[in-house]
């Protein structure tokens, strides 16, 4: 059941990606180019294969200079994972909220944390940061080092 | 006015609102009384979860992710323990799955039952509101006799669970499901004939089979319209093979349809306890855990009460997680809210609202910051 949907869901992208491993037993990961996100969601959508259940985004630090994001679309127990690498310098993706107008919340998320632009994303605005939170401060990069709480006052 | 434009009359709600007892910020674009479009801004308790994890080791993460929801915290440390156990190749022997499964249904019970009665309050039905949250007492105390807490249960371990369940233990449960049994039949009986009750519910807030579809829709939501999602079915994890449950499914999508839905889907976690307590496994507990988990990448998916919770986890090999991404099922049912809403009466989004047993500390997950002159500190 679950070969048989990875491999409808293979399919549908072909020759839309630039490599592809297997994980783990129900799961494929499509390396892809920011330019092959749309028609590479865009056909996963319009099959009507599974949904897209969360945007990961990964920084793999500044000596990489890489940031990565992971769009999972699962169906039934399959999970398909096309991930994009971006410079960390200058991280822009398409949008898919043409296709998929729920991915709204998820790149607002993506963008606020990791700095990533979002490109034709109808919504940019911040959706858990507060207003007064620093311009260009993205706080789930690694070098974003989370500030030692303020001390106990002494007995 | 001769010449003037049509303007829009835009309503904020939140982040402190009457409708609801946790915080969010809700913009609805009204037309007279009818919504035209509605926006959402989070983040009010957030507290920064995710990037704390990658500070701890492994074990210590899971007692930080359990606190994300107060209702589903079992769920939250499950999913990430099972997750971690995957990367480690090192499973949890059967006694303790068929635990943590119980453990699962019971936080199903009480957290459905939660939301019957939230949502009874906003159609105005204070009295079942009351029976529902007395009655709920039942799963509480079953909880905490079991593990010492109502909430935050921390039963998990890398590797199994602490608490055994004990003969005598078994017996209070089961004495605990057949009341609660006979309490959601009344539930049932309320909410198919009462005819105010009706009035509020049916027919408010539809969503079509294909909408459900087209917007992500998990959990009760998507099965009250139709849609089969149910990762306990379609991908079982723990025992939940040999402990299966039969999926609910609804054909209206209104708010009805997910009353009777989230009460039917109860009957069958009673069911599945209860097998699951004739057919306990023998064995430990427990198995040797190793500290640093070998570089990988993993995805963990279970049923928490409110719809399919995600995980992705990431390992380098060393004792901390080098990322812990949580996608939690109200964030993925808050966009059948916002399209949801839009041709209703600006009355009937509470309802709406509701309708999906939205989550707010499990959306927010991230960082408060209080800023104060010249120094910024983030907690």
């Amino acid at each position: 059941m679950t070969d048989t949907l990875l491999a409808q869901g293979l399919r549908l992208v072909e020759g839309k990606f630039v490599s592809q491993t297997a994980p783990e037993a129900n799961r494929i990961d499509l390396v892809i180019e920011p330019a092959q996100l749309t028609a590479c969601a865009g056909a996963l959508a319009a099959a009507r294969w599974g949904y897209l259940s969360a945007i990961t985004g990964l920084d793999h630090g500044a000596e990489a200079g890489k940031l990565e994001a992971l769009y999972h679309f699962c169906n039934k127990a399959a999970v398909i994972t096309l991930r994009v690498t971006m410079p960390r310098d200058n991280p822009v993706v398409p949008s898919v909220c043409a296709i998929i107008p729920s991915a709204t919340l998820f790149e607002r998320e993506l963008m606020e944390m990791f700095g990533v632009v979002c490109e034709g994303t109808p919504d940019p605005r911040r959706l858990f940061l507060p207003d007064e939170w620093p311009e260009g401060t993205y706080p789930l990069r690694k070098d974003f080092i989370v500030p030692a709480p303020p001390a106990a006052p002494e007995e | 006015m001769p010449g003037t434009q049509k303007e829009k009359f835009i309503i904020p709600i939140g982040p402190q609102h009457p409708a609801l007892k946790e915080p969010a910020h809700f913009e609805f674009t009204v037309d007279g009384e009818t919504v035209t479009s509605a926006s959402v801004r989070f983040g009010y308790v957030h507290r920064g979860i995710e990037k704390g994890a990658e500070n701890r080791n492994w074990t210590q993460a899971m007692y930080l992710l359990e606190r994300i929801c107060g209702i589903c915290s079992h769920a939250h440390s499950t999913a990430y323990a099972i997750g971690v156990e995957k990367l480690a190749g090192v499973p949890a022997p059967p006694r303790a799955q068929a635990i943590r499964q119980i453990l699962l249904e019971l936080e199903r019970l009480h957290s459905h039952m939660l939301w019957v009665g939230v949502a009874a309050h906003e159609a105005g039905f204070e009295t079942l509101f009351m029976y529902s949250w007395r009655d709920r007492e039942t799963v509480m105390d079953i909880l905490e006799s079991f593990s010492g807490n109502r909430v935050n249960y921390s039963a998990n371990l890398l590797g199994g669970v602490k608490y055994d369940l004990g003969p005598a233990q078994a017996d209070s449960i089961k004495r605990g499901l057949d009341f609660l049994e006979e309490r959601l039949h009344y539930y049932m009986k309320i909410v198919n004939n009462d005819e105010s009750f009706l009035r509020r519910t049916r027919g408010v807030g539809t969503m079509t089979t294909a909408e459900a579809e087209q917007l992500g829709a998990i959990g009760p939501v998507a099965r009250a319209s139709g849609v089969a999602r149910d990762l306990r079915v379609d991908a079982p994890y723990l025992l939940y093979e040999q402990f299966p449950v039969t999926i609910v499914l609804g054909s209206t999508g209104d708010l009805h349809t997910r009353f009777v839905v989230r009460i039917q889907e109860l009957f069958e976690s009673v069911r599945v306890i209860r097998n699951l307590l004739a057919g306990l496994p023998e064995g430990e507990l427990t198995v040797r855990f190793p500290r640093r988990i070998p570089e990988g990448e993993t995805i963990s998916r279970i049923e928490a009460p409110r719809g399919g919770l995600f995980y992705f986890i990431k390992s380098g090999g060393g004792e901390n997680p080098i990322r812990v991404k949580v996608r939690t099922p109200s964030l993925r049912n808050f966009m059948s809210v916002l399209v949801g809403s839009v041709g209703h009466q600006l009355a009937d989004v509470p309802m709406i609202l509701s309708g999906i047993d939205p989550c707010f500390s499990c959306n927010d997950r991230m960082i408060v910051v209080r800023r104060q002159p010249g120094k910024e500190s983030v907690s």
